[in-house]
C-alpha cells in the first residue's frame, strides 16, 4: 500500500449459529504510532451489523496512510501496519465505549 | 488502581470512518467484483497499487445497487434505511481514482 494512495481490503465474518446476531465492529492499529496515519474513508464498523444464522459476508474497508507517513522519521522503520477488527455482540441499549465518538 | 507505568500509557481512540459505514452485501451482489480484486491481489503479490481498477469497479458496483425492504426481508439493513445503497454516490475522482478516471477519458475520443 502507498501512503496517500486509496486501498480497499476485506475481512470475512461468518455467524456460526443458528440464531441472527446483531454486532458491532471497532478497530485497532499496530503499531500504535501508526494508527494516527490510518484514515478510514468507509468501513463496516461503528454501526451495528446483522448476520443471519450462517450466514457469511465480506466486510470491506476502503482506506488511506495519510502521506505524511512517509515523512515521520519515526515511522521510517515500519513497514508492516496491522489493522484487526473486533465484533462484539450489541446488546439492547449497550454502546461502546468509544472515546471521541459521540 | 492502576498506576503501572506501561512503556506505551497512551490510549488508542478508535475515529468514525470519513464516509460513514458501509451496510453489509447480504446477498453479494458485488462479490464477483470482490473475486475479481482478490484474483488481482494474488497475482500481484499482494500489491494494492496494481489493483486499483478493480477496486473501482467493486465500489462502482456497491454505488450501483440498492439494498432495501425491496430487495427482500433477509436483506433489509437495521434501522429501517430505506432503499439504501450499498454505497452512497461519489464521484470516484473524490474517492482517490482521479488518475485512473483520466485514463479512461483519453480513451473515449478514439473509440468514436
Amino acid at each position: 500500500v502507498v501512503p496517500g494512495e486509496t486501498a480497499l481490503a476485506f475481512y470475512k465474518a461468518k455467524n456460526p449459529t443458528d440464531k441472527p446476531i446483531i454486532g458491532i465492529a471497532t478497530y485497532n492499529v499496530v503499531p500504535f504510532e501508526a494508527g494516527q496515519y490510518f484514515n478510514k474513508i468507509q468501513c463496516f464498523c461503528f454501526e451495528e451489523q446483522r448476520l443471519n444464522p450462517q450466514e457469511e459476508v465480506d466486510m470491506p474497508v476502503f482506506f488511506y496512510i495519510d502521506p505524511e507517513f512517509a515523512e515521520d522519521p519515526k515511522m521510517a522503520k515500519v513497514d508492516l501496519i496491522t489493522l484487526s477488527y473486533t465484533f462484539f455482540e450489541a446488546k439492547e441499549g449497550q454502546k461502546l465505549p468509544l472515546p471521541g465518538y459521540q | 488502581m492502576s498506576t503501572a507505568m506501561n512503556f506505551s500509557n497512551k490510549s488508542f481512540a478508535p475515529r468514525p470512518p470519513d464516509k460513514g459505514a458501509f451496510p453489509l452485501d447480504h446477498f453479494g451482489e458485488c462479490s464477483a467484483f470482490k473475486e475479481r480484486f482478490m484474483e488481482c491481489l494474488r497475482r500481484s503479490g499482494y500489491e494494492s497499487a496494481a489493483c486499483r481498477q478493480s477496486a473501482m469497479a467493486y465500489l462502482e458496483c456497491r454505488m450501483d445497487r440498492r439494498v432495501g425492504p425491496g430487495a427482500g426481508a433477509a436483506g433489509t439493513p437495521l434501522r429501517g434505511r430505506e432503499g439504501k445503497q450499498l454505497m452512497a454516490n461519489e464521484p470516484l475522482e473524490k474517492l482517490g481514482f482521479k488518475d485512473l478516471i483520466n485514463e479512461k477519458s483519453e480513451e473515449k475520443p478514439e473509440k468514436s
